[in-house]
C-alpha cells in the first residue's frame, strides 16, 4: 500500500501542477479518481487550488435538475444482443446496456472518463504501482441474498483469466499485467492484485472501462440468462430474444443518494431492442421511448431539434482501427512507409462529415488525442496529418510501390463498417492504391478455428477494419492493442521501444513525466502507423426532456441507478 | 369437394419435400464446407475437418438430409448456435406474429379492393374508374419503406393518433394487438390494393362481357341479383387466387415493414439469421413460410372450387 508520505506528495503534485496552470481542476478530478482519492479527498485538493470550482463531473442532463421523483418505468431502445448474453465474454452495446443494468462495477466511469467508487470504497497503490489494494463497500448483497466479499472479486477475475477460456476483453487489458493467481483476498473485504508489472492506469482495467470484469457471485454456475445474479440497482424480471428485456428495481440495493433516499429511483427498466436506427429515431420522437443510449448524428436530425428531447453530446472514445498487418505483405516489406501513404490519402474531414455529420473527432493515428480524453492532463500536443496526395506517392515510392498497389481490406458488414470501407477505397484511388472490399458477415469476421487467434479474420488478415467500444484512457487502447503480446493486435506491430516507453509511461504518476511519455508513445504510434484512427466517435445520448440523471460515458454505459422521470 | 382437398394434400407432400430438399441446398451446401464458413477462412484444414466431424457435416449429404428431415418431421428443430436458444418456439412464435399481421392486412385489404375492382369493372372507363385505378396503382409503387415512414411520422409522430410500435404491452387484451397492427397494415394495404383491385375489376369486366349476364338483365332480373348471383362470383375466382398467391409473400416477405415497426416476424427473423449464419435457425423458418405459401394456396384453391362447380365436380 503507498506510504501516506506517497500519498501527500502526489497531492502536492497534483495542487501544484493546477496552480502552474499545467493541469485544470477537471484534470486534477479524474487523475486523483484514478489513484483512488476519495471524493473528500478530491474536495480538499479542488479546495488547496483555490479559484473558482468551475469544473464539475456531473453530467449535462445534471444542469438544472430537478428534485427526484421516485416509481415509473424507464424505457430504453437500442440494438439486441448480437449473441446470447454472457458477461464473461460479452463484447456489444446491446448485451453490455442488458447485462449491467443488474451488474456492477469495482468502479464507475463518470461521463468524463474520472472514476467514482462503486463496489470498491477505496483503492491504493504501492509505491512501485504493481500492488494495489482495494477496499470493498460493506453491506452490499447479491440479488440472491449471499453477501459480496473479497473472495467474489477473486472468484470473478479468475473466471475471467482462465487458460481454458475466460474473457477476450478481459485478457486484453490484463495481458502481460495481471495473471491467474495475482488476486488475492486478505479479509473478506479487501482484495490486493499483485501486478507483473508497474501499471499506473490499472483501475480503469477493473472499471466499467472493463466491461467484462462486472462481479459475479464466486459460486456463478453460468448462463447469465438463467442466473442472473448481480448487485446491481435493477433484476431482471423476462428476456424475450431479439424483442426486449425487463427489470424490476432490486429493493435490498446498496446504494442511497446524498439526502439519504434509497437508490435507485425508478421501479423499473425496460430495453425495447430495434436495430435499424430510423426506426429507433421515429419511436423517440414519437414519445413512445424514454431514452436512446446511442444516437447516431447521421439520419438523426430531427431528434437534435425536437422540443421534447433532449440530446447530450460528451467527446466519446470509441473508434474503428484500421489495422496494417505488419506481419502480411504489402506492409511486412513497405513498412512504415506504406502505411503513412494510406494514411496520408485520407480526408478526415470528410469522412467526418459523411459518417457522423461531422460530430465525431478527428483522428489522427494515435491514441493521444486531446479531444477524445480531454478529461486527462497528461495529453501531449495532438499531431496533424490532412490529407496530401503529393506525400502519399512519394512514400509509396519510398516504399518501394513507385507504380502505385493493389490491397485487399477485410471488414464486417456491421455498423458503418462498409462506408468507411468505401471512403478509403475512392479516397486512395487518386495515389495509386487500389484497394478490394474483402466484406463478410459479422459472424465470419469474428470466426475462428481452434488457435482463435492464429485464425480469426479480424486477426489475420492483411488489412482490417475493427470497431472498439469506448475506452476511458488512451493506454488502455495501447496495451489492448499495440503492445507486441497484446491479445487483440490486428496489427502485430512489435516495437520495443514502443513497449519500453509504455512500460515507463505506466510507471510513474508525476504528471510532467506522463505527458512526456505520452507525448513520445504518440509519436512512435503516429511515425509507424501500424493503424489508422480515423475519428473518435462522440457519444450521443437522447432522452426526454422529463428525464435525468442517466450517467456512464459511451455507448456502452447506460447507468440508471440515479436516472427519474418527472411528469 | 373432399376428393380435391385430399388430392390437394397428396400433392402438398411431394412439393413439401422438393422445397426442404432445395432449402436445405441452399442452407448448407451452397455456402460451401460448413466447418469452413463457421470457422472462417484463415482456420487450419484440421480445425476444420475436426468441426466437420463434431456436426455430422462430413457424412453423405443423403444422410445430413434424412436426418434434418427427421428430426424436423419429429418437432427436433434443433438449437441456434448464435441465440443458444431451441429453433421451435423462437420460429413459432415470429410466425404466430407474422400470421396475425398478414391476417389483419388481408381483412382490411381484401374487402376493399374486391368493392374497389368491381365498383371500377362496373362503371369501366368513368372517370370513378379511371380514379380508382390510377390512385390504387399508384399506391402500389410506393415502397413500403417510404410510405411506413411517411405514415409513422405523420400518424404516431406529428398527430399521435396511433402507436409507433406494433407490439402493445404486455397483458394488453386481443384488440389492443389490432388497434397496434393498424400503421403496419395500411403500408401492405398500399401495396396490395391496386394488385388485388385490378383483378377484380378485370374479372367484372369480363363476366359483365358473357351472354349470360346479357340474357339474365334481358330477362329482368334486378341488378343487385345479377351483380351478386352472376358478376361476383364468378369475377372472384381470378381475384381469388391472386390474393392466395399474395398471402405467403404477406407472411414471409414484410422484412421492411417488420424492421420499421419493430415487430418480431418471420421475415425478419429469416433475415437476422441469414445474416448471422444461423442455419438451424434459417432453415426452420424458411420451411415454415414454405408451408404457410403452400396452405395458403391450397385454401385459394378450396374457395375457387366453392365458386366455380366445374373445378369442384372435376370437370
Amino acid at each position: 500500500m503507498a506510504s501516506d508520505q506517497y500519498t501527500r506528495d502526489y497531492a502536492d503534485h497534483l495542487i501544484e501542477q493546477v496552480n502552474k496552470g499545467q493541469m485544470t481542476r477537471r484534470q486534477l478530478l479524474v487523475r486523483a479518481s484514478v489513484f483512488g482519492f476519495s471524493a473528500t479527498a478530491i474536495g480538499s485538493l479542488l479546495a488547496a487550488c483555490g479559484g473558482s470550482d468551475t469544473d464539475t463531473s456531473a453530467s449535462p442532463s445534471a444542469t438544472g435538475m430537478p428534485a427526484p421523483v421516485m416509481g415509473g418505468t424507464l424505457t430504453m431502445i437500442g440494438p439486441a444482443p448480437i449473441t446470447d448474453p454472457d458477461p464473461v465474454t460479452i463484447y456489444d452495446q446491446g448485451g453490455i446496456i442488458l447485462v449491467t443494468q443488474f451488474l456492477e462495477f469495482l468502479i464507475d466511469l463518470n461521463n468524463d472518463n474520472s472514476l467514482k467508487p462503486k463496489l470498491a470504497e477505496s483503492w491504493t497503490p504501492n509505491d512501485t504501482l504493481d500492488v494495489w489494494t482495494f477496499k470493498l463497500r460493506q453491506g452490499v448483497t447479491f440479488n440472491d441474498g449471499s453477501p459480496f466479499e473479497a473472495e467474489d472479486v477473486v472468484a470473478t477475475v479468475e473466471r475471467l483469466l482462465d487458460p481454458e477460456g475466460g474473457s477476450g476483453g478481459a485478457k486484453s487489458q490484463w495481458g502481460g499485467v495481471l495473471d491467474p493467481g495475482g488476486t488475492k483476498a486478505i479479509d473478506a473485504s479487501t482484495v490486493e492484485f499483485n501486478l507483473l508489472k508497474p501499471y499506473a492506469d490499472f483501475p480503469f482495467t477493473v472499471s466499467g472501462g472493463n466491461y467484462n470484469s462486472a462481479m459475479l457471485p464466486r459460486n456463478w454456475p453460468g448462463e447469465i440468462l438463467d442466473n442472473p445474479v448481480g448487485t446491481g440497482p435493477f433484476m431482471l424480471d423476462q428476456y424475450v430474444p431479439k424483442q426486449k428485456a425487463t427489470f424490476k428495481k432490486n429493493p435490498a440495493y446498496w446504494g442511497k443518494d446524498s439526502s439519504g433516499n434509497a437508490l435507485p429511483y425508478l421501479d423499473g427498466l425496460e430495453y425495447v431492442m430495434v436495430e435499424d436506427n430510423s426506426a429507433q429515431n421515429l419511436q423517440m420522437q414519437s414519445g413512445a421511448i424514454d431514452c436512446q443510449p446511442q444516437t447516431i448524428p447521421q439520419g438523426a436530425q430531427a431528434l437534435f431539434a425536437d422540443p421534447n428531447l433532449r440530446v447530450d453530446e460528451y467527446p466519446g472514445t470509441g473508434i474503428r482501427e484500421v489495422a496494417f498487418n505488419q506481419n502480411k505483405e504489402p506492409w511486412k516489406s513497405g513498412g512504415a512507409a506504406l502505411c503513412q501513404a494510406v494514411a496520408y490519402c485520407l480526408d478526415r474531414v470528410a469522412i467526418n462529415e459523411a459518417l457522423w455529420a461531422g460530430k465525431s473527432i478527428i483522428g489522427t493515428d494515435t491514441f493521444w488525442n486531446s479531444e477524445a480524453y480531454s478529461g486527462l492532463n497528461d495529453m501531449p500536443a495532438d499531431l496533424p496529418r490532412a490529407q496530401d496526395y503529393d506525400m502519399a506517392k512519394q512514400l509509396l515510392a519510398d516504399a518501394g510501390f513507385p507504380d502505385g498497389l493493389e490491397i485487399e481490406l477485410t471488414v464486417a458488414k456491421y455498423l458503418e463498417n462498409p462506408q468507411l470501407a468505401q471512403l478509403i477505397q475512392d479516397q486512395c484511388k487518386p495515389a495509386g492504391i487500389n484497394v478490394t472490399i474483402n466484406q463478410m458477415s459479422y459472424t465470419e469476421f469474428y470466426a475462428g478455428g481452434e488457435d482463435y487467434y492464429a485464425t480469426t479474420p479480424w486477426i489475420v488478415a492483411p488489412m482490417t477494419i475493427v470497431e472498439w467500444g469506448s475506452r476511458p484512457s488512451p493506454g488502455i487502447y495501447a496495451a489492448a492493442m499495440l503492445l507486441p503480446d497484446a491479445v487483440w493486435s490486428s496489427s502485430h506491430w512489435n516495437s520495443p521501444e514502443f513497449l519500453s516507453t509504455f512500460n515507463e509511461y505506466q510507471s510513474t504518476l508525476d504528471e510532467t513525466e506522463r505527458k512526456d511519455l505520452g507525448g513520445k508513445l504518440s509519436q512512435l504510434q503516429f511515425d509507424a502507423t501500424p493503424i489508422m484512427v480515423p475519428y473518435f466517435i462522440a457519444q450521443a445520448r437522447t432522452q426526454k426532456k422529463t428525464v435525468f440523471n442517466i450517467q456512464g460515458p459511451g455507448s456502452f454505459y447506460c447507468d440508471c441507478t440515479a436516472a427519474f422521470k418527472t411528469a | 369437394m373432399l376428393r380435391l382437398i385430399g388430392r390437394r394434400l397428396l400433392l402438398m407432400l411431394p412439393t413439401l419435400i422438393l422445397a426442404s430438399i432445395l432449402i436445405f441446398a441452399l442452407a448448407e451446401v451452397l455456402p460451401g464446407d460448413v466447418g469452413r464458413s463457421i470457422l472462417g477462412q484463415y482456420a487450419s484444414e484440421a480445425d476444420v475437418a475436426a468441426l466437420n466431424r463434431e456436426l455430422g457435416a462430413d457424412r453423405p449429404l443423403v444422410v445430413r438430409y434424412a436426418v434434418w428431415a427427421g428430426s424436423f418431421v419429429t418437432g427436433d428443430w434443433g438449437e441456434s448456435p448464435i441465440l443458444e436458444i431451441p429453433v421451435r418456439p423462437l420460429v413459432m412464435e415470429a410466425l404466430g406474429n407474422s400470421l396475425l399481421l398478414a391476417g389483419f392486412a388481408l381483412v382490411l385489404i381484401v374487402p376493399i379492393s374486391i368493392v374497389l375492382g368491381v365498383f371500377s369493372g362496373l362503371r369501366r372507363d368513368s372517370w370513378m374508374d379511371r380514379t380508382i385505378t390510377v390512385s390504387t396503382l399508384s399506391m402500389t409503387v410506393i415502397p413500403e419503406f417510404v410510405s411506413g415512414v411517411v405514415l409513422l411520422y405523420v400518424f404516431a409522430v406529428w398527430l399521435k393518433w396511433l402507436p409507433v410500435s406494433a407490439l402493445p404491452p404486455d397483458g394488453s387484451p386481443f384488440y389492443d394487438r389490432l388497434y397496434y397492427l393498424i400503421l403496419p397494415a395500411i403500408p401492405l394495404m398500399f401495396l396490395e390494393l391496386g394488385y388485388i383491385a385490378r383483378m377484380a375489376r378485370v374479372g367484372t369486366v369480363q363476366v359483365l362481357a358473357m351472354p349470360y349476364i346479357r340474357t339474365a338483365v334481358l330477362k329482368g332480373v334486378p341488378r343487385s341479383r345479377v351483380i351478386f348471383g352472376h358478376v361476383l362470383r364468378n369475377a372472384m375466382v381470378p381475384t381469388v387466387t391472386v390474393i392466395g398467391s399474395q398471402v405467403g409473400w404477406l407472411i414471409g416477405g414484410l422484412v421492411v415493414v417488420e424492421t420499421l415497426f419493430a415487430y418480431p416476424g418471420i421475415g425478419k427473423l429469416m433475415v437476422d439469421a441469414a445474416q448471422s449464419s444461423d442455419v438451424p435457425l434459417l432453415e426452420a423458418s424458411v420451411l415454415m413460410v414454405a408451408v404457410i405459401y403452400m396452405l395458403a394456396n391450397l385454401i385459394a384453391d378450396i374457395v375457387v372450387a366453392l365458386l366455380n362447380p366445374r373445378i369442384r365436380k372435376g370437370g
